[in-house]
């Protein structure tokens, strides 16, 4: 036992000398912004990258970036908040900021000529920063649109030319192709990965002209005959086999499924762009328009970069974060993750994918206010779980999709 | 030496090594396959291509060494402490009578049953007053005193002969000596398992790193892996090439410890 | 006999209290303190971002009329009542095999061992990926070998009866060395006179490897009833409680409860609750086994 000791002993002193080696804390006078970030693909680097130049330009600042998943992200910021030692930027999405309304920094009063600046955002995207009393609390940086990607050559080979067919359609077209493109290919067990979110199921939920919450987002109205139309024709996709069970039942991702070529469309949302365009290499895939049934509908939605009340270096944050959200450093950083901006007056290249690109815009163009009005709710997403297990429940008959809607409406209600 | 009966103890290993062994060979080789064929259907069960690159990437990047270097430090420290002071209370809870001894106990194993979810907002301000946050000594001290480590030593050690004490007293050892000279060798046992137990404890911790770590050169192997599942997909091959370099530490504290499973180990000392 | 000894020669208080020092600092300071201010809450309306306002017994009132709690309740102890049985039968078979020192075993213990060194998190994906409908290869296995795929994960039963495979798989080394530990402090003595005897190798058993391990088994019992309770991580992974809610257990919802929408103290309503289920269960198993004692 004694040489067992001594061995563990040495191990730790190894172990110690090569973290030491690494360790070289900074020296004095300098700032070191905490920025918290999470990754969707890769974001973090192109971060980085982005804003080289300013750290060169800037020798006094460091950036100490803090990763965390995002599974854990919410957890870490209310951590941080409640211990009183909140980041000084944070990357957020339109979520966070309805959920940490009161925390973050506004920009107003703190930042000069605030108008000029937010001239160049987008008004959707900024309507995620605003607090109800009308101040910008972030600043845009991406914007999203939930979407739908198809695979191309499984529909070509069930003699659909799925492009064309996109431009102008509906729920009955849509629904057809699903089944055309089963019956085309023999091998294909599913024609839709759905993501398992409330989120993007919401798609379908505008499209069918309902929405969550009443006009004036005082309280739910979720028990409608548009909400009971979009929750049916869901579970149809589900009985009919269009859509696989594994994925809303049983947790498979169905951005693999799609990679793997065992569904032939997919609604997600255009961060895949950047994924698919990294991973998928034996089929031709494409975002397309997506279906109208009332309407046509995407649902907006974006990430920011924000500050916090209370955080230990405001004013070298708060400059930072107006360089890296300018025309010049917004567009790189777009461009290299993949991104629609969250800025109207910047035009992107991408190296490749443009197509699909105005494509997801083209539905983001229609989209009603609504779709942000719902999710910048903060008591919205707080049943977001809840929401998620009514719809299954409802997809396993455990209770109806009238009874799903009328437990998700008195939930919310709860909370207002 | 019964052949026959060992014969069929080895087929029955053999069948249980592929139930226990099977999912964590199948993330060896899964390690083995680029990010593409992972999600190729198809599927297939081994690699067309078997490439290292995983690991060499995993490897090759500081960062990971640093992760790698935390956790060492943590697990093997945290694990000495835990030995230490986990038999010392599974002695002094087995082996006394005072006042207040089956209080004692119990609240420590009610200290098991609370979901740690529920108090991370008091712990994480408790660590920030003490000026522990970002602090390897952060991850170490609390976790530290296991109640499932005090648990073990007490119920082992009950079975120790009251004897053995009774005659060094009588020859008037103190009791600091009876400790390290009579209970530690005879507790090799358990020592070995609470040894064991804690590194993977304190190797595998997400929670309390989590709560107390921020800063990514404070990072551990764990909070480095979740990084890999994201909001939306999972960096199949980085997560299945560190998952194997992870485990590699505690299959060997394993192998080193467990030789002193040796039965028996207390007969000796019995006398009657 | 021995107990008047014990009593007799080992009545003090300092010298324990010495040794049980460095573990009583260490719990007060990081889980006692933090539980009595985490737990109190309990009597407040709270959110990490709110305002806190006193409510008295609301929230506990609450819980009991909230159908989520029930379900997950009964949930939870569905799942600990299959859980604890079938993982102490596994991991004490196991142990028996395997705490003869035959040649090898090392290595087999090892290998039955591995599962639980593997972090939960990476548990829960790795057999949502082997059970997955479409791209698991079990499922590919069967398919392959002509028979139909099994909605592992897809269906309230499967996915129960997965889970509880799971658990039992992945904890059963954690418990196996335990009781390989307590086989070891079996003097060797007791099997040569029993063998003398002639007593049988189920009598063995019966007579003396299972009244002896008993502390050990106790140990077991209880700390797989605890943490069975307690499993949160690698459901959360494997199937985030689904399908619908068929396998969400009560420290999911409280975590939900706590951190999505935001009602702290509520959630720590259900903590105290959950706290003094377990807790009279495990004085129940203590009773229990002290009961057995005197009755040899």
């Amino acid at each position: 036992m004694k040489k067992l000791m001594m061995l563990l002993v040495l191990g730790l002193v190894l172990t110690g000398a090569l973290w030491a080696a690494g360790a070289q804390e900074s020296a004095a006078e300098e700032v070191t912004l905490s920025v918290l970030w999470f990754n969707d693909a890769n974001e973090s680097e192109v971060f980085m990258d982005t804003i080289q130049d300013y750290l060169e330009a800037n020798p006094n600042v460091k950036v100490d970036l803090q990763l965390v998943p995002f599974s854990d992200y919410e957890k870490r910021l209310k951590l941080m908040i409640a211990g009183g030692n909140p980041p000084d930027l944070a990357r957020v999405t339109n979520n966070h900021v309805a959920m940490f309304v009161n925390e973050l920094l506004p920009l107003d009063g703190n930042v000069e000529n605030l108008d000029a600046v937010l001239k160049g955002f987008s008004p959707a995207s900024l309507a995620f920063a605003t607090h109800p009393d009308g101040s910008i609390l972030a600043l845009p940086t991406e914007a999203t649109a939930n979407g739908m990607i198809v695979n191309v050559d499984l529909f070509a080979d069930a003699g659909i030319d799925i492009r064309e067919l996109s431009k102008s359609w509906d729920w009955d077209d849509w629904y057809d192709a699903m089944q055309q493109v089963k019956r085309g290919n023999p091998g294909l067990k599913y024609a839709l990965g759905y993501d398992f979110s409330p989120h993007r199921w919401s798609t379908i939920l505008y499209q069918a002209g309902g929405r969550f919450l009443n006009e004036d987002e005082t309280a739910m109205n979720f028990n409608t005959p548009e909400t009971i139309d979009a929750l049916t024709f869901f579970k149809k996709l589900h009985d009919d086999d269009l859509i696989p069970p594994s994925v809303w039942m049983g947790s498979e991702n169905p951005q693999e499924l799609f990679q793997a070529g065992l569904v032939a469309s997919h609604i997600g949302g255009s961060w895949l762009i950047n994924a698919y365009a990294n991973e998928i290499t034996d089929f031709e895939w494409a975002a397309v328009q997506m279906p109208k049934r009332a309407i046509r509908s995407s649902v907006a939605g974006g990430k920011f970069i924000a500050s916090f009340k209370g955080a230990e270096n405001e004013e070298a944050a708060l400059d930072l974060m107006l360089a890296f959200s300018d025309p010049e450093h917004n567009s790189m950083y777009c461009r290299d993750t993949f991104n629609l901006s969250g800025r109207t007056d910047v035009t992107i290249e991408y190296a490749s994918r443009s197509d699909d690109f105005n494509a997801l815009a083209s539905d983001l163009n229609v989209t009603p206010a609504i779709t942000a009005e719902d999710w910048k709710s903060p008591e919205l997403n707080k049943i977001y779980s809840y929401i998620r297990e009514q719809i299954v429940e409802g997809l396993l008959e455990n209770i109806s999709m009238k009874q799903a809607a009328q437990n998700i409406h008195d939930e919310g209600n709860k909370y207002f | 030496m019964n052949r026959p009966r060992y014969a069929l103890r080895y087929a029955l290993f053999i069948l249980l090594t592929f139930i226990f062994f099977f999912p964590v060979l199948w993330i060896f080789i899964s390690s083995l396959k680029s990010q593409s064929e992972l999600f190729t259907y198809p599927l297939t069960f081994l690699p067309s291509n078997a490439t290292f690159d995983n690991y060499r990437e995993a490897l090759g990047s500081g960062s990971f060494l640093r992760y790698f270097g935390n956790s060492s430090f943590v697990a093997v420290i945290s694990t000495l402490i835990t030995v230490l002071i986990n038999t010392m209370a599974g002695y002094a809870l087995s082996k006394f009578i005072f006042p207040g001894r089956d209080i004692i106990f119990y609240v420590m194993i009610a200290t098991l049953m609370i979901p740690l979810q529920v108090i991370m907002v008091p712990i994480f301000l408790l660590e920030k007053n003490l000026g522990l946050l970002n602090t390897l000594w952060g991850i170490i001290i609390p976790p530290a005193a296991t109640p499932t480590g005090i648990f073990l030593a007490r119920q082992y050690m009950m079975t120790i002969p009251n004897s053995l004490i009774e005659s060094a007293r009588i020859d008037g050892a103190s009791e600091g000596y009876i400790f390290i000279r009579i209970i530690m060798p005879l507790a090799k046992p358990i020592i070995a398992t609470i040894a064991i137990f804690s590194f993977m404890w304190r190797w595998n911790d997400f929670l309390w790193p989590f709560i107390v770590i921020s800063r990514q050169s404070k990072y551990t192997i764990q909070l480095a892996l979740s990084n890999f599942v994201g909001q939306y997909n999972i960096d199949w091959s980085s997560l299945l090439s560190m998952t194997v370099i992870a485990i590699l530490p505690m299959i060997l504290v394993f192998l080193l410890f467990q030789r002193y499973f040796i039965k028996g180990l207390t007969a000796g000392g019995v006398k009657g | 006999m021995k107990r008047k000894a014990l009593k007799g020669s080992f009545e003090q208080t300092r010298a324990p209290l010495l040794f049980l020092l460095p573990n009583l600092v260490i719990f007060s300071l990081f889980i006692i303190l933090p539980a009595v201010s985490g737990l109190r809450l309990s009597v407040y309306e709270w959110g990490i971002l709110g305002d806190k306002a006193y409510v008295g017994l609301a929230n506990f009132k609450e819980v009991f009329a909230d159908e989520m709690f029930w379900k997950t309740f009964f949930n939870t102890l569905r799942y600990v009542l299959f859980v604890v049985p079938l993982l102490t039968i596994s991991a004490l078979a196991i142990a028996l095999i395997a705490s003869d020192n035959i040649g090898g075993v090392a290595v087999f213990r090892g290998f039955f061992y591995l599962p639980t060194m593997l972090s939960l998190i990476i548990v829960g994906i790795i057999w949502r990926w082997i059970l997955g409908d479409q791209l698991g290869i079990l499922n590919y296995a069967l398919t392959l070998m002509g028979s139909d795929a099994v909605p592992w994960l897809t269906t309230p039963l499967t996915a129960n009866i997965s889970l509880i495979f799971i658990t039992v798989w992945n904890m059963t080394g954690f418990y196996m060395v335990m009781f390989i530990g307590g086989l070891q402090a079996i003097p060797e003595e007791l099997y040569d006179a029993a063998m003398i005897d002639g007593a049988s190798k189920p009598q063995i058993f019966w007579n003396i490897k299972l009244p002896l391990i008993r502390p050990t088994m106790l140990v077991v019992i209880v700390l797989a009833t605890i943490n069975s309770f307690k499993a949160f991580e690698l459901i959360f992974t494997l199937t985030k409680g689904g399908p619908g809610t068929a396998t969400k257990l009560l420290v999911q919802n409280i975590y939900q409860v706590a951190f999505e929408q935001d009602r702290l103290g509520y959630a720590s309503a259900m903590a105290v609750i959950l706290m003094i289920t377990i807790g009279v269960l495990t004085i129940f198993q203590f009773r229990m086994n002290s009961k057995e004692y005197t009755n040899e």
